[in-house]
């Protein structure tokens, strides 16, 4: 008779019953499992199975089944002797133990922070259910010399279009937000407010994005026109509570439009790469078929598995064959949404983009202060343990095996391993708090989604206290019991010598390239902040909602009544933010920035002419077609002379090409409108007499607040109860070093911290170092060694160490810098005083931590030391 | 005396055995606890109660013939001792005393969903 097949049960759990269970129980357990197990395959899949039969199996972990662990146990009795050992030591040795924990424990600390700040750069854009499918499409310019101007925007016939000529792409939707100008929005008269961050898309916008949805559903929340979908703290801010399915908004505008809200939102998550509180559709006609604005977002997801290689490839003829043949020049390309926080960095992009070059730092200096300190942990315990030489003896004379030997080292290191840590992830958590403006959000090691990151700190401390407590105890270990408690051991000595050495040097040379790099970095903030940028933002306050004054005219007449206005203008964007692009030049075509303005912008914002004149109200003809100012790198790229100033020169292709003419007036100096990290563009100026929407007040430095006093007085009088909306210019422009400056400031706390770290081990050795050579000390002066000699001696040997980091570093760090400045258009040069300081800052902090205890072992009574025996 | 009380899940268990007579094994036992009152329980937890009941003296065991579906293991058959069947008897009585002293009033006064 043939038996039933059986499921074989998993071996690991067997073998593991095998060794925790009572023998005797064994035999029914692992039978009632294994009955058990057969009826669980029978009706489950095999995973399933396994993992209920783990549960049962766990479940056998109970004081009835488990084998009898006596007291007697020599495992027990020898940890707890260990453990015992380990806590007198690090009470005996309070202040090496303090450094060591502390040390250890700030770099742990950093190292989560940093982790966790790098993880959200890293994490934008992938909340989006299907975030490696969708992507966006950007359009390059392409001017008539050949080169390439990156730009996010893209015509608004581009979505749908895609949409049906590609049948790769699952859906298609574009953007369109608000440009800077800010929208009256309204629940009734009591809630109004202005509202900049308002998105118009079109209906397919939740096929492509995935946004959480709290109230309503996002199938169909954009199908009308007349839909607006808002996020939770809106839904707050106008209505006081959270479910406003159904109740309607006032966009107040030339003519109001009430929209019903569909869906509520919950707030955009930061680490979208576009936020928005409002979104509707978009409402311009017969935009489908045009191919020539170039002012919308596209975006699309394409189907599973679609091959965006070989759809990449396609995408330039597909554009090409819907434009007239006189516009070839631009290149059609695609980028994943995940991507483009830290690798695209394109001209409008819809907010201000992190930089990958940014994230490596951050990652090498988390990594460098760890690394630091746990270099700093290894040298003190190794060093420490050296010392112990006798004990180590003395239990091996009493019949320690070399098992015992390494479990007592390793005991003792993760014992301080693990206080550091736990007060290591504490600090961290005081960080998050502090420095939440850095991360942007609230963030704690509690949260879930960050076990893994304390996970990950604790197997590396973990590990790093396993090899603190290996490497003494297997090298102590192996001496002849004898000559250990003899303490012969100066021969054998000598490598753990070296490796100290080692490690010193490569602490020492990673802070002297940190020192280096924030000076590098600071040099440059301010090489950038400092650099003349051609006018004068300084003092500049500009009003943002100037087209709500039906009468600008009166609004400016009123302000430069105030006395301590100087002069005010108004203009269609900002320089250093907002301007426009247009194509200029003949009979080749280049980008030209430009914004519209009248003529008192040019004297508010202190614009230097350096040729030809300004813009004149009595003037009409200033203000019509292409008749501009332009700056010096126009001027150069137009390649005209001052001759043809005031003259009618042809200055662009029509799309039938024909020519059109256009008249330079003035030029003006070079200014920065954007990042130092771009070299000066053409630039120009055009006047319109028109309402436009930024007024740039120019006021003088005295009583600042007064004077925004009266400005709003004045406002208050003109506006017809709109609110006045501001900023300064200045403020603007620190915006375009924002980056520089974080890295900066959080450089020089990393510094600080490495080197401080640094100082702590290179303290500790010294102590150590000198109190093993007390005897040395004390017969060198017996024989009538003097006492600056004598310190001397021991100094010498850590300066040298400090020379060799630096000779290492530097090299390293110059080389490093000078790639990071060369990403700069407008950078400081890295100079000999670099090096000086890095080397005399380092070489300073070796000088007092050592110098203090040599000279105070050089000056003490040789007797002390010597009589001891 | 300390130790020999019943508690709340090893009464059921020792039930459990009684009802399964002579048949009473860790797993089977398991599987009728399932089965009569709805309780998910390990059998680790099972096999905790029994080799309790044992120690106690309710409970006595004795191996069986090793079986193929167990993997060639012999299973524990349990049988309740004298002990055992008095402190069942102990338990059922101390209830049914306590039971029957309540007031006719107490159990009206109780409104067993509002009728």
């Amino acid at each position: 008779m043939s038996l039933p097949k059986t499921y074989s049960t998993p071996r690991l759990v067997s073998s593991l019953l095998n060794r925790i269970c009572k023998d005797e129980l064994l035999e029914e357990i692992e039978g009632d499992l294994f009955e058990h197990y057969q009826t669980l395959r029978s009706k489950n899949p095999k995973w399933k199975a396994n993992i209920y039969y783990w549960f049962h199996a766990f479940h056998f972990l109970r004081p009835f089944a488990l084998k009898r662990i006596s007291q007697n146990s020599n495992f027990i009795t020898m940890y707890r002797s260990h453990i015992k050992f380990a806590w007198r030591n690090v009470l005996k040795h309070k202040g090496s133990t303090g450094i060591n924990v502390a040390s250890l424990g700030v770099g742990i600390a950093c190292f989560i922070f940093i982790f966790i700040y790098l993880k959200g750069e890293l994490s934008y854009d992938k909340f989006h259910q299907d975030s490696d499918r969708i992507y966006r499409v950007a359009i390059d310019f392409v001017d008539g010399t050949g080169r390439r101007l990156p730009d996010a925007t893209t015509p608004p016939a581009l979505a749908p279009a895609l949409k049906s000529e590609f049948p790769e792409v699952e859906s298609s939707v574009r953007l369109y937000p608000s440009w800077g100008s800010k929208f009256l929005i309204g629940a009734n008269e009591e809630s109004k407010f202005y509202e900049e961050r308002f998105l118009r898309t079109d209906s397919t916008f939740f096929d492509v994005f995935d946004f959480k949805v709290l109230y309503g559903q996002a199938d169909g929340a954009l199908d009308d026109p007349s839909q607006i979908v808002i996020t939770k703290s809106m839904a707050q801010k106008y209505f006081g509570r959270e479910d406003v399915i159904g109740e309607s908004l006032t966009i107040y505008a030339s003519e109001n439009r009430v929209l019903n809200i569909s869906a509520v939102l919950e707030d955009v998550p930061g680490n979208s790469h576009f936020k928005f509180d409002f979104l509707s559709r978009i409402t311009s006609d017969n935009i489908d078929q045009n191919w020539g604005w170039f002012n919308y977002y596209t975006y699309m997801k394409l189907v599973a598995q679609a091959d965006i290689q070989n759809m990449e490839t396609r995408l330039q003829p597909f554009y090409e064959s819907n434009l007239r043949p006189a516009e070839f020049y631009n290149i059609i390309y695609s980028q994943p949404i995940t991507d483009i926080h830290l690798r695209s960095n394109l001209k409008w992009e819809l907010e201000a983009n992190g930089d990958i070059n940014n994230i490596y730092i951050f990652a090498a200096l988390g990594i460098f202060v760890l690394l630091i300190s746990c270099l700093n942990y290894l040298n003190l315990t190794v060093a420490g343990s050296l010392r112990r030489f006798k004990e180590v003896g003395v239990r091996k004379v009493f019949g320690a095996h070399r098992q015992a030997l390494v479990g007592q080292f390793i005991v003792e290191t993760l014992l301080v391993t693990i206080i550091a840590l736990v007060l290591g992830s504490l600090f961290s958590e005081f960080l998050f708090v502090n420095l939440s403006d850095i991360l942007g959000k609230e963030v704690s090691l509690l949260q879930p989604e960050n076990t893994i990151v304390f996970l990950i700190i604790a197997a590396m401390i973990i590990a790093i206290g396993l090899i603190a407590g290996l490497y003494p105890a297997l090298h102590l270990s192996s001496f002849k019991a004898a000559n250990a408690v003899k303490g012969i051991f100066k021969n054998s000595g000598k490598s753990v010598l070296g490796l100290r050495k080692v490690l010193l040097v490569v602490q020492f040379a990673i802070s002297a390239f940190m020192i280096f790099g924030t000076i590098a970095v600071y040099q440059q903030l301010q090489h950038v902040k400092n650099k003349d940028k051609g006018f004068g933002p300084d003092q500049v306050l500009v009003i943002e909602n100037a087209e709500s004054v039906a009468n600008q005219d009166v609004l400016k007449n009123e302000l430069t009544k105030i006395p301590s206005v100087a002069q005010a203008g108004i203009s269609n964007g900002i320089v250093g933010g907002l301007n426009w692009t247009t194509g200029i030049g003949y009979p080749d075509q280049f980008t030209m920035n430009y914004v519209v303005i009248d003529p008192d912008f040019v004297e508010a914002m202190d614009f230097e002419l350096i040729a030809g004149r300004n813009f004149s109200k009595e003037r009409p003809t200033d203000t019509e077609g292409l008749t501009m100012i332009i700056n010096e790198t126009a001027f150069t790229e137009l390649g005209i002379s001052l001759e043809d100033l005031e003259k009618e020169i042809p200055m662009a292709r029509q799309n039938d090409s024909t020519t059109r003419n256009g008249k330079i007036i003035g030029v003006v100096k070079d200014f920065h409108f954007t990042d130092y990290k771009s070299s000066i563009k053409p630039f120009a100026f055009f006047y319109r007499q028109e309402p436009m929407d930024y007024l740039n007040v120019k006021i003088s430095t005295e009583n600042v607040s007064e004077t925004l006093r009266a400005i709003e007085a004045t406002w208050s009088e003109v506006s017809n109860g709109a609110p006045l909306e501001y900023f300064f210019l200045d403020q603007t422009f620190s915006d375009l070093y924002a980056q520089e400056s974080r890295l900066s400031s959080i450089l020089l706390y990393l510094t600080v911290l490495a080197l401080f770290i640094a100082a702590i081990g290179m303290f500790s050795i010294a102590n150590m170092t000198i109190k093993d050579k007390r005897k040395e000390i004390a017969i060198r002066k017996v024989l009538g060694g003097s006492v600056s000699g004598v310190s001397n001696q021991i100094i010498k040997k850590f300066i040298v160490l400090v020379l060799i980091a630096n000779l290492i570093a530097g090299p390293i760090a110059y080389f490093i810098m000078q790639n990071w400045l060369d990403g700069f258009a407008y950078r400081t040069s890295l100079s000999v005083f670099l090096f000086v300081v890095a080397a005399g800052s380092t070489l300073l902090v070796a000088w007092v931590t050592v110098g203090a205890q040599s000279v105070r072992a050089a000056v003490s009574n040789p007797v002390k030391s010597l009589r001891a025996e | 005396m300390k130790g020999t009380q019943l508690g709340e899940f090893e009464e059921l268990v020792l039930l459990i055995v009684g009802v399964l007579h002579p048949e009473a094994y860790g797993l089977n036992i398991r599987e009728e606890i399932i089965s009569q009152t709805k309780r998910k329980v390990a059998i680790g937890a099972v096999h905790s109660s029994l080799s309790r009941l044992q120690e106690k003296g309710f409970l006595k065991s004795e191996l069986a013939e090793a079986t193929h579906e167990r993997g060639g293991r012999r299973k524990r058959l349990f049988n309740i001792t004298a002990t055992g069947k008095r402190a069942l008897e102990k338990n059922h009585e101390l209830r049914n005393g306590l039971f029957n002293q309540i007031p006719e009033i107490a159990l009206k006064g109780l409104n067993f969903g509002g009728i």
